[in-house]
């Protein structure tokens, strides 16, 4: 059984985890589901799905917010740092960096609550890792 | 060919920077063609399967006849031939021989039949395999058109404090402070439990008159004085 995005929104907008952590999952016009974590509300996760997976995509900051003699510094100290957050990995889309995971699109909400809540914190430990590279 | 690599030409050629789609659109179409072709020959070879395997079936029934057969006349021989019937047998014999040589036939048929099914066995499995390959990257394709769009799509709620200077340093202090404010909160709420506990166990213990009392010490003192002036 697969979840939609319609159908999973609904269900984040009404759940609150163990650790306290509830939702704000809004679904935009190109169908994307921008969900809020209330333990980091400042980067939101971006969700979407193919025929076989649910993407989590957070957008961090573009290349142009980076230190400018700094990129390539960054890039390969994102790379040292992708082992340490195995669930999430880093990207580069067109000019901006992302943090994202997949799951299969038979995840559990369950699994799938605890995931976003992982991201959303690792989004901040990653930040506060490489925040004195960004300008 | 690699659909990551047709992908890591297009980035290289700067495609992606346009918002164009990343992936050539023939090559998109190229995958599914491909698919639907061998979905076809499966099918096909499907039916190919069906109708072998009936006449598979059938030879097996007629050469497991004929051993029967071979089995039957081979001990009426032998019964000729014991009951001193010589030509008798030897006709028998010329039967037997008949029998084998069909049965030789239809058993080199069987096996080209085998052969045949292994065959269309195997177009089966090499055709299954380039489906999944294909879909495998179509959905490559797909994930990197819905991380795009996943990446480039921002609310009007989130988008207010984009590309203002130290964004995401500011963000940050204020993902911060909300955490910190959040403990900070929770040890408040901590500390005022205990305190609420204490509270309550100081009132159990005066109530059960241990622990020193304000009013018994200025008795004491009083005793005390008293005691003083007698000896004064």
């Amino acid at each position: 059984m697969s979840i939609t995005l319609e159908e999973l929104a609904f269900r984040l907008n009404d759940h609150i985890t163990d650790e306290g952590t509830s939702f704000d999952a809004l679904l935009l016009d190109n169908g994307v589901l921008e969900v809020v974590c209330s333990n980091n509300d400042e980067f939101p996760i971006h969700l979407a799905l193919t025929e076989t997976q649910l993407l989590a995509v957070t957008p961090l900051f573009s290349v142009n917010e980076v230190m400018p003699n700094e990129v390539d510094n960054l890039n390969k100290v994102l790379l040292q740092l992708a082992p340490a957050v195995p669930l999430s990995a880093f990207g580069l889309q067109d000019d901006t960096y992302i943090l994202f995971g997949a799951m299969a699109l038979a995840t559990s909400f369950e699994t799938i609550v605890h995931e976003l809540e992982v991201q959303a914190e690792n989004t901040i430990d990653v930040l506060d890792a490489i925040q004195s590279l960004l300008a | 060919m690699s659909i990551l690599k047709d992908i890591f030409t297009a980035i290289r050629g700067g495609a992606s920077e346009a918002g164009e789609a990343i992936v050539d659109a023939n090559a998109i179409r190229i995958l599914e063609q491909e698919i639907r072709e061998a979905e076809n020959a499966i099918a096909k070879a499907k039916q190919s399967l069906t109708r072998l395997k009936g006449s598979e079936i059938k030879l097996k029934r007629e050469i497991n006849s004929l051993n029967t057969d071979y089995d039957d006349y081979e001990a009426k021989a032998i019964e000729a031939l014991n009951a001193g019937q010589e030509s008798l047998a030897e006709e028998v014999a010329e039967r037997l021989e008949e029998i084998a040589n069909e049965r030789d036939e239809k058993t080199a048929e069987h096996k080209t039949l085998e052969g045949e099914v292994n065959a269309i066995n195997k177009l089966v499995r090499s055709r299954e395999k380039i489906i999944q390959k294909n879909k495998r990257d179509l959905e490559k394709v797909k994930t990197i058109k819905e991380v795009q769009k996943a990446t480039t799509s921002i609310s009007d709620n989130v988008a207010a404090t984009s590309s203002s200077q130290h964004r995401v340093s500011k963000a940050l202090d204020r993902v911060k402070a909300k955490q910190q404010n959040w403990r900070d909160n929770m040890e408040a709420g901590e500390w005022m439990e205990t305190q609420e506990q204490g509270d309550d166990l100081d009132a159990r213990l005066k109530q059960s008159g241990i622990g020193g009392s304000a009013g018994s010490k200025k008795s004491a003192i009083l005793e005390k004085l008293k005691a003083k002036q007698k000896t004064g």
